[in-house]
């Protein structure tokens, strides 16, 4: 496996968009919230695959790549859906600030 | 149009003790000046799990990275130090905590727009021949022809089509009155996801302004 530093923007934000599935699908337990969350995935997919896609041949920074790293580790201890639901309007501003982009 | 105080249940009571937690005090008034990452910090580290400082050093390299200036870090970590203190809370009793920092934060932007004395909290809005709300509005500003009333979130989940009809119904009484009310959501949560979750909501929201966590300083006038 390629060291975090030496990952291109493109696949550092594809490890991440993986673990944002992940948490997607964790908040789709609430049924109440089903739609809102498959919503919210969307926009906030669209918005991480737009920086993909501008800056995807960049080299990641280190200190960008922990960063992600980190936010990956913390969405992995949530369990209760309720919080995967907060998270998935946190993660992507958490991501998007260490990458230095507008949310 | 007219205001008045909530009523003092237990619930009031109760919330009333977490409104004057010296942990509240502080964090709003770290947040009152931080900009739009340490905000986003906040967030981050009052929504978590993780209590441990350095994983949060780490996730957040444009406040605490080899870059930053020695002022900017200490801020940075003032705001990280007074969010694990609520994050450490139980996750019951850190959703109240959460909620009564976004209203104290809102009051103190709006108090550096308005004579402080105009902000008040916790109250209702009553209009003749009008049922009252029960529940009262989080934030108000009481002046004469421009009379303003806030609902405070912590997510943009927080949102409901309750809290929308509230706001607009009220718009609406004081218009029926001759008198100006503006009325307001402050969420503490990013724009884009504010409006995801009014673009399924059915009530009235065109009059409604949304104040995110990117547009908190357009509360004090300062953009």
């Amino acid at each position: 496996m390629d060291s975090p530093s030496a990952r291109q923007l493109d696949q550092t934000i594809a490890v991440a968009l993986d673990a944002y599935d992940g948490l997607a699908a964790l908040g789709e337990e609430i049924e109440d919230e089903w739609t809102y969350v498959a919503d919210l995935t969307l926009a906030w997919r669209a918005r991480l695959e737009a920086v993909a896609d501008a800056r995807g041949d960049e080299t990641t920074d280190p200190l960008v790549a922990a960063a992600i790293d980190g936010a990956i580790a913390e969405i992995g201890l949530i369990s209760d859906p309720h919080r995967a639901i907060d998270w998935l309007s946190t993660f992507p501003q958490v991501v998007l600030l260490a990458l230095g982009e507008p949310g | 149009m007219r205001f008045q105080d909530a009523a003092r249940d237990g619930r009031a009571i109760v919330y009333a003790g977490i409104q004057a937690d010296p942990s509240v005090a502080r964090a709003a008034a770290l947040l009152l000046d931080a900009t739009e990452g340490q905000r986003v910090l906040a967030r981050a580290v009052m929504n978590g799990t993780s209590t441990d400082p350095s994983v949060w050093l780490t996730m957040f390299p444009t406040l605490f990275g080899p870059t930053v200036s020695a002022a900017d870090r200490r801020r940075s970590e003032a705001v990280l130090a007074v969010s694990l203190e609520v994050a450490e809370r139980g996750e019951q009793i850190r959703s109240q905590f959460r909620g009564a920092i976004v209203e104290a934060l809102t009051a103190g932007l709006l108090a550096r727009r308005v004579e402080p004395g105009i902000v008040r909290r916790e109250r209702r809005i009553l209009f003749d021949g009008v049922r009252a709300e029960i529940h009262p509005y989080d934030v108000t500003v009481e002046r004469d022809g421009s009379a303003e009333a806030y609902d405070c979130k912590w997510g943009a989940r927080g949102i409901g089509d309750d809290v929308l009809h509230q706001l607009d119904d009220a718009q609406r009484h004081a218009a029926d009155e001759d008198a100006t009310l503006s009325v307001a959501l402050v969420v503490f949560d990013a724009e884009r996801s504010c409006r995801v979750r009014l673009d399924r909501l059915t009530a009235p929201h065109d009059r409604i302004r949304v104040v995110s966590l990117g547009s908190l300083d357009t509360l004090s006038g300062a953009v």
